[in-house]
């Protein structure tokens, strides 16, 4: 069954005010529903009961959860679907969590340690996206993160060589195994396999986007000063916030060489947007433009639906036992190698 | 051009897709447990640990010989336990579960919490809304609301 | 006590209004009036810093040698006037022994060398400058120390935490011009400073913060922890405003600075 809607703005933002994210229910896919995907959230009228702080800003205010089942890039075996249906949403996220639980303890024991424990400590999410798209990518229209450059394949080969190998330290490991950066923090921010939760503080001055992995508070300044000198490097850059209409735009720069997201690289320039749809739903969308790591800009958007319950402390390098453990285990595989092969210890 | 799907999205190769993701999330698991080791115990909780990123469950295993050997077990991370009501105060010292898991592949007396059951088999921290799963009452970690 | 007279006359008369027993002395709160934020609450937003040596020892201390030797006079202590009141800690008898123990076991014992997080007093007065974030319903804290944040819950005394944190569970309120955070859930894992003073499990923390003129808050601290002290006792410092324009809080996440401390011993050894 579909419906045909007219392309006009105002009934796209009609369309987004009223397709929350914890509900099924939601709107027939049409052409409409694509483009306002795909469109940017550049000035738009304000979405019907936009709450305002008392400053009279857009209140992006609350604890939001971006749980979601919809994957970031688009399936293969999706290729040319844009939108599922509602009986092929219910069916996705069926199969998804049929799949992805880990309460299976089939699949030999490799794949089993991997699973790693009980389905109740996860939290995925088990809705896709209200949208019903395939893909959390937007742009490109195929739903896929653009190909890497030369150079990114590069870096994304010497990484990869790296994490296969037996660690020799912690630099071999990823960032979020190292405890220095959450893997669903980024920024940009995209849904995980728990605690995609973050809270939005804001007065006159500021924007602060608290990610809850790893107690990440990016303090965004919103009165348009400069970003810092280009030699001041940050792993999680330096932001900067201006409002555009009822949007927020963050603007960040002044990444490291290897940056959170994906093998980015220093070049990274990112920009995100913020926009409260309504009283229970945030829209979040972001552009990815590094040409040293991808050869052309790429877009997602992802929404976020308010969360139960606050942030909790994330002290993750406090608590990283399972860095010792890697290490210890691997210096344990290595002695045993050894002494197999009837060598010395190293 | 779209491709065609049959009624239920049964390609295989979705599913093979979908694979990938829950064990990348964690192979770090891989390297820290040994798939050679699998182990079952049967322990009683000394302490919890309530910590990021991962929890850590104590347990004193006592061996046929009489001998007690102190465990730590793996688990997840306490904040979606916390989220759907659990506390410091849920599974308390003295409490038995049984563990199956995989040992530290460095030898020493840890492992990662692969499936935690009561000794009648009932999983631990069940009883949330996040699986659907009904609060019945049955399972004595659950908070009482 | 508003005026519209310029500074130092504000100064005077409002030192000639005051109530006798609120007279100021040396560690007293003075009365100023905030501007006020959008609800009308003293306006407590920005970057502050402490100055002084309660980082190294919250106690009166002179100087005294460091224990890492190539670091020289960069390594040493320096002295300080301390910021408790009394002077002295009021430690039972095996917490002060145990006070002893971790100030010699210091390299090794004190979480700040690890880049742990440093819990609630101690990250108030760590040498890095925080910024305060403030709402109706939540001010925020971020510590430029180990991106330390935590959140103060305004208005909800009865929210609890579940568990025991390093950074304890905040809950906030306003007393006039004085904003009080009552801290608790603590882990016990922290210290209080560099010189070994610690705390259990049981600790739990008043903090009121008062403006005090338009670039300076006071800052005082009410510890009760029963396990290791015979009595409450409390801290009190002033708190600076930054005043360089355009400052941030600039990243000191630190973990990458400790891992060959923490994990070296676990690093592959290399066959050259």
């Amino acid at each position: 069954m579909s419906h045909r809607f007219s392309a006009s703005l105002g009934v796209l933002a009609a369309v987004i005010a009223v397709a929350p994210v914890a509900q099924v229910a939601g709107q027939a896919p049409t052409a409409a529903v694509k483009k306002t995907a795909a469109a940017k959230t550049k000035a738009v009228s304000p979405a019907r009961n936009t709450p305002r702080t008392s400053w009279g800003a857009p209140d992006l205010q609350g604890t939001w959860d971006y749980a979601t089942i919809t994957p970031l890039e688009r399936p293969k075996e999706l290729a040319g679907k844009e939108v599922l249906s509602q009986g092929e949403a219910a069916e996705y996220e069926r199969q998804t969590l049929e799949r992805r639980n880990p309460d299976r303890r089939d699949g030999g024991a490799q794949a089993d340690v991997s699973r790693a424990y009980n389905q109740f400590w996860w939290d995925y999410g088990t809705k896709v996206v209200g949208t019903r798209r395939t893909s959390l990518v937007v742009d490109p229209p195929d739903g896929r993160v653009p190909p890497l450059s030369p150079e990114g394949q590069r870096r994304a080969e010497a990484r990869a060589a790296a994490r296969s190998r037996s660690p020799a330290g912690p630099e071999d490991r990823n960032l979020w195994e190292r405890c220095i950066l959450g893997v669903n923090a980024g920024p940009p921010m995209v849904s995980s396999a728990y605690n995609n939760n973050v809270q939005i503080i804001q007065t006159p001055g500021y924007v602060v986007i608290l990610n809850e992995m790893i107690h990440d508070a990016r303090i965004v300044p919103l009165d348009g000063r400069p970003h810092l000198p280009k030699g001041m490097r940050q792993w999680m850059g330096d932001s900067r916030g201006r409002w555009e209409g009822d949007t927020l735009v963050v603007d960040t720069t002044n990444f490291p060489d290897e940056a959170n997201f994906r093998g980015a690289s220093a070049a990274l320039h990112l920009t995100e947007r913020l926009r409260r749809v309504d009283a229970d739903t945030l829209h979040y969308e972001f552009t990815v433009d590094d040409p040293q790591t991808w050869t052309r800009p790429w877009s997602a958007a992802m929404p976020m639906r308010t969360a139960e319950g606050p942030i909790f402390e994330y002290a993750c390098h406090e608590g990283n036992y399972g860095m010792f453990n890697l290490l210890a285990g691997a210096r344990a595989e290595e002695k045993a190698a050894d002494e197999a092969a009837g060598k010395g210890p190293r | 051009m779209p491709r065609k799907l049959s009624g239920g999205l049964a390609g295989a190769g979705l599913l093979v897709v979908l694979a990938a993701a829950p064990a990348a999330a964690h192979h770090s698991f891989a390297a820290e447990f040994d798939a050679k080791r699998p182990i079952r115990l049967e322990g009683t909780v000394t302490k919890m640990e309530w910590i990021n990123p991962h929890a850590w469950i104590h347990i004193d295993v006592k061996r046929p010989d009489g001998k007690v050997e102190k465990w730590m077990i793996e688990g997840g991370t306490p904040n979606t336990l916390l989220r759907r009501g659990f506390s410091k105060h849920s599974l308390l010292p003295g409490t038995v579960i049984i563990v199956d898991g995989y040992q530290s592949k460095d030898g020493s007396l840890k492992g990662n919490g692969r499936d935690l059951t009561f000794p009648d088999g009932r999983k631990l921290f069940l009883g949330s809304s996040g699986t659907g799963a009904p609060r019945d009452g049955k399972d004595s970690t659950e908070p009482k609301r | 006590m508003r005026t519209q007279l310029p500074g130092a006359l504000i100064a005077v008369a409002a030192l000639a209004v005051l109530p006798l027993s609120v007279k100021p002395t040396a560690g007293q709160v003075r009365a100023h009036k905030a501007p006020r934020t959008a609800d009308g609450k003293p306006d407590l937003n920005g970057i502050w810093q402490t100055m002084g040596t309660a980082h190294w020892d919250i106690e009166g201390h002179v100087a005294r040698q460091g224990p890492v030797l190539a670091l020289g006079a960069v390594g040493a202590v320096p002295g300080g006037m301390g910021v408790v009141e009394g002077g002295e800690i009021p430690y039972h008898p095996w917490a002060a022994e145990k006070k002893k123990e971790n100030a010699k076991n210091w390299l090794s014992a004190d979480p700040e060398i690890k880049c742990y997080l440093p819990g609630v007093p101690r990250a108030t007065y760590m040498p890095f400058p925080f910024q305060i974030v403030q709402t109706p319903k939540y001010v925020l804290m971020a510590y430029e120390f180990a991106t330390a944040s935590r959140v103060i819950h305004m208005d909800n005394p009865n929210f609890e935490s579940p568990i025991d944190t390093w950074m304890g569970h905040s809950r906030g309120r306003w007393e006039g011009e004085t904003l009080v955070v009552d801290v608790t859930s603590f882990n016990g894992q922290t210290w209080l400073d560099r010189a070994g003073n610690f705390h259990s499990d049981a600790l739990h923390v008043v903090e009121r913060y008062t403006a005090i003129s338009p670039d300076a808050l006071w800052y005082e601290v009410s510890i009760e922890d029963p396990k290791v002290f015979t009595r409450p006792w409390k801290m009190r410092m002033p708190l600076y405003r930054r005043l360089e324009k355009n400052l941030q809080l600039v990243e000191f996440r630190c973990v990458e600075f400790v891992e060959e401390l923490i994990y070296g011993h676990l690093r592959k050894k290399s066959s050259k």
